[in-house]
């Protein structure tokens, strides 16, 4: 990866140097500070699986939504162009360490048609090629029932955009190949020979997306509650059940489609996800509908997300007496919860957007939705709905 | 009350000035044709030439009413969402922002001196070096 870092820099350096007028190299930024803290001790907000379990003693925790992020793009050519971003955040694996998200060359071949090469994203929901970019939307974050169900962000392959005018309407086609690696909470994983088709509508004010990707799926889980599950199924000479934890055979599918709509100051984003998988994780489906109301520089918005399991990560069938255990597997692999969150977006300068959230989440029963422990104990207790409360700086630059 | 303060609000708001705003080019360019529907796709990024695909760049005028006005007019966006709008499509390296003027002068002279270059203008800042393509009333 540094390696081609490097090639794609030289070749922007190159190209900016020869390139005669209009020369486009830009450069440019954008960020988020925000704390989240619950009202409960022993609940910790995570929005996503790449984030660890244990942040002890922090009441307002920064780790969550902050980040950082820089974007150099320089045009070599009139139909070529690279792009380069890199961000910081509190992630397993890159503790704020700069972590290359987009590296793409794009070739426009023809008006109608473009070409990626390189790191791209995965493009699995609405709003995945503009995850760490707050200052985009409404939200403090984009709704975490649906968000975390896919922690793939990079996409290292090619794809393909076509676009056709329908109507007053832009229809955009893309076809994408691809693998991604991605270290996440007590697991390292890997998708490969990702194929996915993405159909986005783009229309004044409206826009509509719907999506399908397949792909292998290779995964290491390395937790307490993994090692105890498989050391009993070794035990037993549970064989299928055993394999059906961790290893390099899996396959997933993952659908989603969602809208945007704005009129009259109305605002509304609507998304619905869902992966199926056949063994290591377990099967999901969520989703969201968001409703705000733009009052000059103040955007109000209330939101109802939910997601439900499917099927759990070990459907393994063992004597009664050992149930407990894949019941205690099954659980920090289940984030399925429901939650209601009102917001307020304050666009308070030019380039600087102010937020709060409040969210009253529950987490289904057999889990503890998005607030994960390493504690068995805690999955043994009952849950409670938890509030929790969100606030955001969110500036481009 | 809640009124009487919109009301005030509304009025001391500089979206309510009532300039009247065109899209020009230089006559270098040759007979462009803009329709109100392709102004609008191209200042939101979802195009990069005109219909009948000629490639053209585009010029923004520096921060303030006259440029709120326009996108106001043209994508029925405030300066926040058009802000918010437009850094999805920087960050996803999607489109190329437009070329930032630092006057109404500069904006000008790049207008009248460069082909398939678009930009937005105050009726009265017009000069005659410059075509109208468009009127925003």
């Amino acid at each position: 990866m540094r390696q081609l870092l490097t090639t794609l820099l030289l070749a922007l350096a190159a190209g900016s140097a020869a390139a005669d007028a209009p020369t486009r190299f830009a450069l440019s930024g954008f960020g988020t500070l925000g704390v989240v803290r619950s009202d409960k001790d022993d609940y910790h907000f995570r929005s996503s699986g790449t984030q660890s379990a244990n942040s002890p003693g922090q009441n307002f925790d920064p780790s969550v939504d902050s980040v950082l992020g820089i974007q150099g793009t320089g045009r070599l050519h009139d139909q070529l162009d690279l792009t380069v971003q890199a961000i910081s955040r509190q992630a397993t694996g890159y503790n704020y360490t700069p972590h290359i998200t987009w590296a793409y060359l794009r070739y426009r071949a023809t008006p109608a048609l473009t070409v990626r090469v390189g790191r791209t994203t995965t493009p699995f929901f609405m709003f995945s090629d503009s995850l760490n970019l707050n200052y985009a939307t409404p939200w403090v974050r984009p709704p975490s029932e649906v968000y975390n169900l896919n922690p793939f962000s990079d996409l290292d392959g090619i794809d393909l955009l076509y676009r056709i005018p329908l109507g007053e309407m832009d229809l955009e086609i893309q076809g994408l190949f691809g693998n991604s690696a991605v270290s996440a909470r007590s697991a390292s994983t890997r998708l490969k020979n990702a194929k996915g088709i993405n159909f986005g509508l783009v229309g004044s004010g409206f826009s509509a997306h719907a999506g399908y990707a397949r792909t292998r799926l290779e995964l290491q889980w390395d937790d307490g509650f993994y090692r105890a599950l498989s050391n009993l199924l070794t035990a037993l000479d549970e064989k299928t059940a055993l394999a059906e934890l961790s290893g390099t055979k899996g396959t997933t599918e993952f659908f989603s489609a969602g809208f945007q709509w704005e009129k009259n100051n109305w605002l509304t984003i609507a998304e619905f996800a869902k992966r199926r998988a056949d063994r290591y994780i377990n099967s999901a489906h969520a989703w969201y509908v968001t409703v705000g109301y733009h009052f000059n520089s103040l955007t109000p918005y209330a939101t109802y997300s939910q997601q439900t399991q499917d099927a759990p990560a070990s459907d393994a069938r063992l004597p009664p007496v050992f149930m407990p255990l894949v019941n205690l597997y099954n659980a920090p692999r289940n984030n399925a919860q429901h939650g209601v969150a009102l917001g307020l977006r304050w666009d308070l300068a030019r380039n600087i957007a102010l937020k709060s959230q409040v969210e009253r989440i529950d987490a289904a029963p057999g889990g503890r939705g998005m607030f994960p422990s390493d504690s068995a104990a805690d999955y043994l207790k009952p849950t409670s709905p938890v509030h929790v409360f969100s606030m955001s700086v969110d500036f481009v630059f | 009350m809640l009124l009487r303060l919109l009301t005030a609000f509304a009025l001391l708001s500089p979206l309510a000035s009532q300039a009247e705003l065109v899209i020009v080019a230089s006559p270098r360019s040759g007979p462009i044709e803009l329709s109100r529907e392709q102004a609008e796709k191209l200042y939101l990024g979802r195009t990069t030439t005109l219909a009948d695909g000629t490639p053209v760049k585009l010029v923004d005028l520096p921060s303030g009413t006259t440029r709120d006005e326009f996108y106001l007019k043209l994508t029925n966006k405030n300066p926040s969402q058009i802000l918010a709008y437009r850094s999805r499509l920087v960050f996803t390296g999607r489109a190329y922002p437009p070329l930032a003027a630092e006057s109404v002068t500069e904006a000008r002279q790049w207008l009248a001196d460069t082909p398939n270059l678009i930009g937005y203008l105050e009726r009265g800042d017009v000069t005659g070096n410059l075509r109208i393509l468009l009127r925003l009333p």
